[in-house]
């Protein structure tokens, strides 16, 4: 069942919600209703057909009938269990339906109040148009239950600077709000500090920004900390299964205490053109990789990344007492322009070299070990693309920040040379002591 | 401070806001560690098992059918099996691996949870399927099994990981699990290549059997090596109630002796003994529900909180409650345990038959097909706590149920109420609509002062309107991964028994009991009734 009541204003909005769970809990009276008469009906079966073997039997199940039809005068209260307020901040409609999409697919796992926001003719006259899907699921047994709404806000003229005092009274109470800016997010802008303080979690995909990305990388680097966000980048999402594949690397026993002689990180990505030579080619990923991999391996940034005349990109960190050299190098490929082709982590340990890989296939991605040229590992992944609904599913569904994020976001900043006011206090901090 | 620097003030406290700078920056730099891998810390991604053969011992029988391969299909199909996984089929009758595939994929269209079957990742799951014809008492059969895993290995990239699962009858484990110490299949191998063995139940039919089979089984397997599977603990709510007690704050102080007036479970089925009347036979409700469903659903609810959810953590604080059970003694079980069989009657519209005139069943049968028991923990915080467990068949409806009843406030205010509000009652259903629900008092709207019993109710499929893991999905998965909290470790089988095994004795030892005493479609004996009515309550009305 799918209601599309219009609205023109946040009260107007308000109202149809109530509505919507209104007719809900009807349905769910009656349905429950008719669940209890049809088990009295059962036992007064039960109980007619007892009664002709044992009279003792059959006043059991009277007493049961009779309890059940009355209920003992209690009655179901529908208790809403959306597990999120989901705040889309979709620029344009385009951008809106797609997401309205994803939302409805993902809907049946995370019940959510979604409010979904565009923008049309800013220089017009203010004012807001809203339509409301109920997504009312049936569940086993059949009863109604509304378990989704997204309200679809169109808004014009000035009202489109004001956005969070739309958001804020169409919030339900109690319940996280996670901020999705399917698109390139105003990061740094007035807009955004209005919103970003409402958001529990920032759901954006550093794959799918303008250019290389990692100037608004560097931003939201800035942004979780500063506003202590959960961030959900899909671009991180998506090398779950990568994370796996390389960790795997290091499973065996005597190959783990390489993981602290780390030589080099080179990154092989799929350029957007034969070299990458405007450094369009968005490089999120691939520098996800090395953000993760320096976070999780104690390593700090000694330079922080430059682009090279011949497209690579470079950095150097620092593991213990040495030098790790970083290469992000763009190559022609069939994948996405982005896509990271290959991962390869170069160690030497008591002269014995060990070069653990992980390369894209289809569907899947491969791990191969060489320990002083001799092959150890060979294994197979596979790595299904991600739909965005799956996506969106993941985003929301931690409950508190997935620390693997926080740590790789936070060195993604200082590996593009950011320096947080958390980060800068602790350097001055430590000069002082010095 | 450093040696070297003389002494000198001591640092001024630090404030808050340093305070968790310091621990921001102490989480930034995570430092490898030689045990464990760094770069698996904090991967939130479901892990993949290492490249193993799933060995199905049973293959061409009814539960690996409808239970067992469905679930690997569709662990299989969400991509949560490993590449490099060879699933080899081990049975009497005689197929060729082509044979045997088309007979798998015919089950999977009857029994699959998810339908359509996915073509493409049944073609793929298909090819790593191989059939081994043998007989369990066959010395030549197990050499062969031994090499062709030996050949897996070699050409699928199994890495010597193999887990066997003895889907088969009980009375064949001791000899499989022989076999398999025989030709050195138990054999774990240096650097990897573990070997583990799944057993299904039932684990024995009394204390003294079950710690037979135990010490037939550690013969040749070491205890972390054997997982011994009951599904209802890999039940999707029955996980959840580990989850609602050790996962939220509020419940914990409330949970005891103190606020706590009784509890009751019940595992209700409407359906008889389905063609399994020899089976039942032997079975009867005490063994085939109280001594593992009942008693496991019992332990989840009265445990302490473990130290962790590693596996022998949770496994020791079940035990510990399963120990704590008063035994009862024969003068106990007449009082305090009750047991039927039903009659001919009415369930779900339908007249059916009475347990004596289901086919392969004793016109004079004892069996029982009721258990009902009133039983107590002896320790701090539940000591004067009754704990009623009910299971049935052909009981009005199916239904799987923990009810915790908490005692009524110590004043009544409302007296003067038209409806005495009830006490609150939080109960979780197990199956099926799998919730939670509280029952509390509320003032019904109006200028008096009128009070009512409402529900506040959770039901998992309203707010995840996803089909949840088949339990043997859940279980199978674990086995593969190594983790072994939801099987059910040897000396707990044994104080399980050792809490039923009494109960068995005592009946052997009793006057025939007056059966059949309960119709179809009733909710049991009425002496169940009086069990709960001697201590001034009843059973709740699911």
């Amino acid at each position: 069942m799918t209601a599309r009541p219009v609205a023109h204003s946040v009260p107007e909005i308000e109202g149809q919600l109530e509505k919507l769970w209104a007719q809900a809990a009807v349905a769910r009276a009656q349905a429950a209703q008719a669940e209890n008469a049809l088990i009295a009906a059962q036992a007064e079966a039960a109980a007619r057909a007892a009664t002709s073997d044992t009279s003792a039997t059959s006043d059991t199940s009277a007493t049961s009938a009779t309890s059940a039809t009355s209920g003992a005068g209690s009655h179901n209260v529908a208790a809403r269990t959306s597990v999120l307020n989901l705040v889309v901040v979709a620029g344009d409609q385009g951008s809106a339906e797609k997401c309205a999409a994803t939302i409805l697919g993902a809907a049946s796992r995370h019940a959510s109040r979604s409010l979904i926001l565009s923008a049309v003719d800013p220089e017009g006259p203010a004012g807001l148009e809203a339509r409301i899907d109920a997504l009312a699921m049936s569940p086993a047994g059949g009863r109604a239950e509304t378990g989704a709404e997204t309200v679809h806000v169109v808004v014009r003229g000035e009202t489109g600077l004001h956005l969070a005092s739309i958001i804020v009274p169409l919030l339900v109470h109690d319940l996280p709000v996670a901020l999705w800016w399917p698109n390139d997010p105003p990061l740094g802008s007035h807009r955004a500090d209005r919103l970003l303080p409402i958001a529990d979690r920032l759901i954006v995909d550093g794959s799918a920004w303008t250019g290389n990305g990692l100037d608004l990388l560097g931003l939201l680097a800035v942004a979780a900390e500063q506003h202590q966000l959960v961030v959900a980048d899909w671009a991180l999402l998506r090398q779950a299964r990568w994370r796996e594949a390389i960790a795997s690397v290091y499973d065996l026993p005597d190959l783990r205490p390489h993981l602290g002689a780390v030589r080099r990180i080179e990154v092989e990505y799929a350029a957007a053109e034969p070299g990458d030579p405007a450094g369009k080619t968005n490089v999120v990923r691939p520098l996800y990789h090395v953000a993760w991999l320096a976070s999780r391996l104690g390593m700090t940034v000694a330079e922080p990344v430059n682009r090279e005349s011949d497209g690579r990109r470079t950095a150097t960190l620092r593991q213990k007492d040495h030098a790790v050299e970083v290469v992000l190098r763009p190559v022609v490929s069939d994948l996405g322009a982005g896509s990271t082709v290959r991962v390869k982590i170069v160690s030497r340990l008591r002269g014995a070299e060990l070069v653990g890989e992980v390369a894209a296939g289809d569907r899947s991605v491969e791990v191969m070990v060489w320990d002083n040229g001799r092959e150890r590992v060979r294994r197979v992944y596979v790595a299904p693309r991600l739909t965005d609904v799956d996506l969106l599913g993941r985003a929301v569904e931690e409950g508190a920040a997935d620390p693997v994020a926080v740590h790789a976001l936070a060195m993604a900043g200082r590996l593009l040379g950011v320096e947080s006011a958390l980060h800068k206090a602790e350097r001055h901090r430590s000069q002082d002591h010095d | 401070m450093s040696p070297s620097r003389a002494p000198g003030p001591p640092p001024p406290a630090r404030t808050a806001l340093q305070l968790r700078e310091a621990t921001t920056a102490a989480r930034r730099r995570p430092r490898p560690d030689a045990d464990v891998n760094p770069l698996r810390q904090g991967l939130r991604l479901e892990r993949v098992p290492d490249p193993c053969a799933f060995v199905l011992f049973g293959a061409t029988g009814d539960l690996a059918h409808r239970k067992v391969l469905p679930a690997i299909y569709q662990l299989w199909r969400t991509n949560l099996l490993p590449a490099e996984f060879s699933l080899v089929a081990v049975a009497r009758r005689p197929y060729t691996d082509e044979s045997f595939a088309a007979e798998v994929h015919a089950s999977l269209e009857k029994y699959s949870r998810v339908q359509p079957i996915d073509q493409a990742a049944w073609a793929e799951l298909a090819k790593r399927i191989s059939y081994q014809q043998l007989d369990f008492a066959d010395d030549a059969g197990f050499d062969r099994l031994s090499a062709a895993l030996d050949d897996l290995d070699a050409k699928c990239g199994t890495a010597g990981n193999r887990l066997f699962y003895l889907a088969t009858q009980p009375s064949q484990v001791t000899e499989i699990v022989r076999q398999m110490g025989r030709v050195g299949l138990d054999h774990e191998m240096r650097g990897g290549g573990w070997r583990r063995v799944v057993i299904e139940k039932p684990f024995g039919r009394d204390f003294e059997s079950a710690r037979h089979l135990n010490h037939e089984v550690s013969k040749v397997l070491r205890e972390s090596q054997v997982y011994r599977i009951d599904h209802y603990l890999g039940k999707e709510t029955v996980r959840n109630l580990l989850v609602f007690r050790f996962g939220n704050g509020i419940f914990e102080p409330v949970w005891n002796r103190s606020y706590i007036d009784h509890v009751q479970i019940t595992v209700a089925e409407s359906i008889g003994v389905e063609g399994r009347g020899a089976f039942y036979e032997e079975t009867g409700a005490s063994r085939d529900i109280l001594q593992n469903h009942l008693l496991q659903l019992m332990t989840l609810v009265a445990m302490e909180p473990p130290t962790s959810f590693q596996a022998d953590a949770l496994r020791n604080e079940k035990v510990q409650v399963l120990r704590a059970i008063a035994a009862p003694d024969s003068e106990h079980v007449r009082r305090n345990v009750v047991r039927g069989q039903y009659d001919p009657g009415w369930v779900e519209g339908e007249p059916v038959p009475g347990y004596r005139q289901e086919p392969e069943v004793d016109p004079e049968s004892e069996t029982e097909t009721y258990v009902a028991g009133r039983f107590t923990i002896d320790d701090w915080r539940w000591s004067g706590v009754p704990f009623y467990l009910r299971a049935g068949k052909r009981l009005p409806k199916r239904a799987t149920e923990i009810a915790i009843q908490f005692k009524e406030v110590p004043l009544r205010l409302f007296r003067e109420s038209t409806g005495d509000p009830a006490p609150n009652v939080l109960a979780m259903r197990i199956q099926p609509d799998e919730g939670i629900m509280l029952r509390f008092a509320a003032k019904v709207p109006g200028l008096g002062l009128d009070v009512r019993t409402v529900n506040m109710d959770f039901a998992y499929d309203t707010s995840f309107v996803v089909d949840s893991p088949d339990a043997y999905e859940t279980l199978i998965l674990d086995a593969l991964l190594g983790d072994a909290s939801l099987f059910t470790r040897a000396d707990e089988v044994e104080a399980a028994w050792s809490v039923v095994t009494p109960i068995i004795n005592a009946w052997a030892d009793m006057p025939s009991p007056q059966f059949p005493n309960y119709a179809s479609g009733s909710w049991g004996p009425e002496a169940a009734d009086e069990l709960l009515g001697r201590d001034g309550r009843r059973w709740r009305r699911i």
